[in-house]
């Protein structure tokens, strides 16, 4: 029976080899598509994964507000919870951070990006094998863990265990080496141990949130209960006695400022979680995991449609051969059987097609998601065969089950070929084709508007041939190093000018103070300006002044603040108006226009500006110079800089630069990706689309051509053919596009509230993709209809 | 109202070249009631597809109602049939998925005549022919005699000059043949034009004149039972 199935079907591929690559290419590319999105999905799904601690240990997130949450913590939180509560095993204190700092050996140099600063507990967190050492004497004063690569980098072959390296103005030992076990929230390439001190030194700080805090259950379980007793510290620690300072009850405090609270993500959940997390391998992003899962079964499901399609209507050709099989016994178990069959082998072609097309693919698909994803292990290849399993049945039993109950005497009696059975199953899975193509097409218009908008959106700045210099801290008098830097800079041929800021753009400032006007609390962006930042920008000054080197008080007690602030303050005329900020007392002396700090996803954020100077601890924070460059000599000045910062200003780290308009671009990169894949699946869901229509209106047209032979002799033009012949394909396609308005717009409007700077949703994307849709309609059936018009009428007539 | 003079018409493969129509020429008058009789392959439903402009000839001139039209172009053709010709076929050629309202209609909507008036008109003919009843029916859901007829009256809706018939009968038994052939006589006597191939003697009774062709060529003109040999062109 096999071998008969075999031949039959290679007859019929032989008969429409046309319609049957196109079909095999369509699933193919559905395939490749959701492989495409398995990878991504098993990859996101793999973080931490293999960390046997993943239930356990939980990220402690504090809320200071309705709308701040903090990723850091304070150094006394771990020790009282540990006081307070028998549930939590351990805490273990780390910056959510990595430094990017040479380490030198002998007279060897590398420069280390991931150096993660944490307390010894951390490999009970995150239990890396150790390749040498162990993980419990890793971590002391002044020695070091490495990774293997790392040591490599470092050692060559070497051993690497109680070598020493300098780092950081220090010698440090290696106390062991550890290899990362796969994909992990941390993955430093070297672990230090310096946060103890800092600790040691806020140990009783209760308001410096500087320590990124992972705490340990002892059962999972137990969770909402240590979040109570955290909430409980904090109204001890915290509330009770500011709020006495503040002569309020503590009522009345959280009345006023609200509660302090506390969020536990556990690390399981961290990296596709919906709790803002501040490990430093950052977060996935669960939103386009579902886009791109989504689409990619759109696809596939628009090419198993395509399939059925042209199965059933096949299948009307073949309606003798399965009649014949029915009288000489065949069951309809046996006839479904034999579709299942046909579609099994052109599924296994089709997914080792699609494996071919992932291969070749995969490599621009890993530089879009910045990604390294392979085609390993046995999840992917257990999912390929549940993808196999799915479609086999999907694709095979609808045809099955139509050609199966053909009538058997209806079919022999051989007026079959005109019948309208199956019709409306085809028509309705047509339309469902029309609707997916039209969410597409109007789909990625709407984003490529967004993206466009974003692209062309005046933020409020300008940043044109601005370049950010990375300047590295040696010493403490680092403002005293940037003017020298400065007056160096403003000699080379080509700069215009020189400032610097403690903020970067899309980033935001390095740090927030809180700061209270009559009854509003506000909680601003600390702007350390020099002089004339503001100017190179072209940020106006709408009130008042900015600050200036002429005025001896503008590095003692001027602020300026943004409209923004100024909204907040609730303050007519802000100028003048003194604040208490941080125990100084500031004098407003100008508002700033307000511009985008943050991405376009973000509100414009309270700022308050002001001299770097004038605030003690700012000039910590300052690690980057503004240049503003002649546009005609932008080359030669960029390569003159680097000559001087190379040999003054850094000899060990090499020159780093960036135009912060560039810069500011990478906020919304995510998009403008999304937005170029979004744009190619259209051409790819259009293309399949736009076959199954073809093939469909080819075999509808094929059936009819009686009847194209009929009206051409009762005296129909071509035009008349045209119309009758392609009116139901437009009404198909109307439908199709009435059908996806709705969903489109819950959708786009969806993703368009990832933005607070966004578009609306105006009628011109769904005219546009309604006319594309009907052209592209049109052009292929038309096309078709009009070959058919063309035959001779002669054939029909007669010999049907 | 139709001469033909030295028509051929060959059909070309690759190996054979046939001619289907040999130098044929053949004058109907108005009010005319002829047919083609002749062995299958004699050139017969050839000469009834050019006339009927479904097919052009290779060589020769055929003149309709005063226009030449060979060599006229699908767009005229199309216009010519719709208004001068009205076809009859052996296996009737309705469309299935139209109602016989509908397609008795057919011919009037390719017309650009007026909805009102299309449908007083499908009415009348219903009427005049016996199918009135049926006008809502599939052409499937109909006896052959009963599809003939409103083969016909799709035919006549839109009063043609002439009538073409390609055996007319050949798909009825004798009763709806009979049936089917009465009528031809009754428009004969109202005065239609009609040219009808049959391969029935009895059929071929009912016409003024009959033409037998063999191989392409006309062999003879038979005008009501009175024989005319006429010259072989070869």
């Amino acid at each position: 029976m096999l071998r008969n199935w075999v031949h039959i079907f290679f007859y019929n591929i032989k008969n429409s080899k046309f319609f049957t690559l196109l079909n095999l290419i369509g699933l193919s590319i559905g395939i490749t598509g959701l492989v495409f999105a398995i990878l991504y999905w098993n990859d996101e799904h793999s973080y931490n994964a293999w960390n046997s601690q993943k239930e356990k240990v939980f990220e402690v997130i504090n809320g200071m507000n309705e709308n701040t949450e903090w990723h850091t913590s304070v150094a006394p939180l771990g020790p009282e919870i540990i006081n307070s509560t028998d549930k939590v095993a351990s805490y273990c204190y780390l910056n959510d951070w990595y430094f990017s700092e040479n380490v030198y050996y002998n007279d060897k140099k590398e420069l280390v990006e991931n150096i993660l600063n944490a307390q010894a507990s951390f490999f009970e967190y995150f239990p890396f094998e150790f390749v040498e050492g162990n993980s419990e004497t890793a971590l002391g004063d002044n020695t070091i863990a490495i990774s293997e690569t790392t040591a490599k980098r470092l050692f060559g072959n070497e051993k690497a265990l109680n070598k020493i390296v300098r780092y950081s103005g220090n010698d440090m030992v290696v106390k062991g080496v550890y290899r990362i076990l796969g994909k992990s929230s941390i993955r430093p390439d070297m672990v230090t141990n310096k946060i103890e001190q800092s600790l040691k030194n806020n140990a009783d700080s209760w308001g410096n949130y500087n320590f990124g805090l992972l705490i340990k259950l002892n059962d999972p379980k137990d969770k909402e209960s240590v979040i109570k007793t955290i909430d409980d510290i904090y109204y001890r620690k915290k509330i009770v006695p500011v709020s006495k300072e503040l002569g309020l009850s503590p009522e009345e405090f959280i009345e006023k400022y609200g509660e302090f609270y506390v969020k536990l993500q556990a690390l399981k959940d961290v990296r596709l979680g919906s709790i803002d997390s501040g490990l430093p391998e950052g977060q996935g992003n669960p939103q386009f995991l579902i886009i791109m899962l989504g689409l990619s079964i759109l696809i596939l499901v628009l090419s198993i449609v395509n399939y059925v399609n042209l199965a059933t209507a096949n299948a009307i050709k073949r309606a003798k051969e399965v009649g014949v099989r029915k009288i000489i016994g065949a069951s309809k178990g046996n006839i479904i059987c034999q579709f299942l069959f046909e579609t099994a082998i052109l599924s296994v072609f089709a997914i080792a097609l699609a494996m071919v097309l992932v291969e070749l693919v995969l490599p621009y698909y890993n530089d879009f998601l910045k990604k390294e994803l392979v085609i390993q292990g046995g999840l992917i290849y257990s999912q390929l065969i549940t993808i196999f399993i799915l479609l086999v049945v999907i694709a095979g039993i609808f045809p099955g089950i139509y050609v199966a109950n053909f009538e058997t005497l209806k079919v022999l009696r051989g007026n079959f070929g005109r019948s309208k059975s199956g019709v409306w199953l085809r028509n309705g899975m047509l339309i469902m084709q029309f609707a997916i193509a039209a969410f597409f097409i109007v789909g990625s218009y709407i984003v490529y508007e967004q993206v466009k908008f974003m692209s062309e959106k005046d933020l409020g700045f300008n940043g044109d041939q601005v370049v950010e210099i990375r300047l590295r801290r040696i010493n403490t008098k680092v403002f005293d190093r940037y003017t020298t830097v400065k007056n160096e800079l403003l000699k080379i041929d080509g700069v215009k000018e020189v400032s610097t800021g403690v903020f970067g753009f899309g980033e935001g400032a390095r740090s927030t103070s809180g700061f209270d006007y009559k009854d509003q609390s506000i909680q601003g962006q600390n702007m350390g300006v020099d002089y004339g930042l503001l100017e190179m920008l072209d940020v106006p000054v709408i009130e008042g002044r900015d600050i200036s080197p002429d005025f001896a008080s503008d590095t003692i007690s001027s602020m300026l603040v943004n409209e923004t602030v100024v909204r907040m303050m609730k303050e007519p005329e802000p100028i003048g108006k003194e604040i208490k900020w941080n125990g100084t007392n500031l004098k407003i002396i100008g508002v700033v226009k307000d511009f985008n700090l943050f991405g376009l996803t973000e509100e414009i954020p309270p700022m308050v500006f002001f001299h770097i100077k004038t605030i003690s601890w700012m000039q910590s924070n300052l690690d980057k110079v503004y240049v503003k460059i002649d546009a005609d000599k932008m080359e030669q000045t960029l390569a003159d800089i680097e000559t001087f910062w190379n040999k003054d200003v850094d000899i060990e780290y090499a020159f780093e630069y960036e135009f912060i308009n560039k810069k500011y671009a990478r906020t919304y990169e995510e998009y403008v990706d999304q937005r170029n894949l979004f744009s190619i699946l259209n051409i790819v869901v259009i293309s399949i689309a736009l076959f199954g229509l073809f093939a469909l209106a080819s075999y509808s047209i094929e059936r009819r051509m009686k009847e194209i032979a009929i009206r051409k002799t009762l005296g129909a033009s071509t035009k008349d053919l045209l119309v009758t012949l392609s009116k139901q394909y437009l009404v198909f396609c109307i439908i199709g596009f009435l059908m996806t308005i709705f969903p489109v717009y819950y959708l786009l409007s969806t993703w368009l509230d990832n933005f607070v700077f966004r578009i609306s949703i105006s009628v011109l994307p769904f005219i546009i993709g309604f006319i594309v849709l009907a052209l592209l309609t049109l052009i292929v059936v038309l096309g078709r209809a009009y070959k058919a018009t063309r035959v001779d009428v002669l054939t029909y007539l007669k010999y049907e | 109202m139709i001469e033909i003079n030295q028509l051929s018409k060959v059909f070309r493969t690759e190996e054979v070249e046939t001619k289907a129509l040999n130098n044929v020429s053949l004058t109907i008058k108005e009010g005319e009631f002829v047919t083609v009789m002749g062995p299958s392959g004699s050139g017969k439903s050839t000469l009834l597809n050019i006339i009927g402009l479904l097919d052009s000839a290779s060589a020769g001139s055929y003149n309709l109602l005063g226009n030449e039209m060979v060599g006229l172009k699908e767009r005229g053709r199309a216009k010519i049939r719709k208004q001068q010709i009205g076809f009859v076929f052996q296996n009737f050629n309705l469309i299935d998925e139209l109602s016989v309202y509908d397609n008795i209609e057919l011919p009037m909507v390719y017309n650009g005549v007026a909805a009102s008036e299309r449908a007083k008109r499908v009415e009348e003919m219903a009427e005049r022919l016996g199918i009135s009843h049926r006008l809502k029916h599939y052409p499937q859901q109909l006896s052959g005699g009963q599809q003939q007829r409103v083969a016909v009256a799709r035919a006549l809706i839109n009063e043609p000059k002439i009538i073409l018939a390609d055996e007319p009968t050949g798909n009825l038994d004798s009763k709806n043949g009979n049936e089917v052939m009465e009528l031809l006589t009754d428009l004969h006597a109202n005065g239609a034009t009609i040219l009808m191939v049959t391969h029935s003697d009895y059929d071929a009774s009912f016409s003024q004149k009959t033409i037998l062709m063999k191989d392409g060529m006309i062999l003879s003109e038979k005008q009501q039972n009175k024989n005319i040999d006429i010259v072989v062109n070869s």
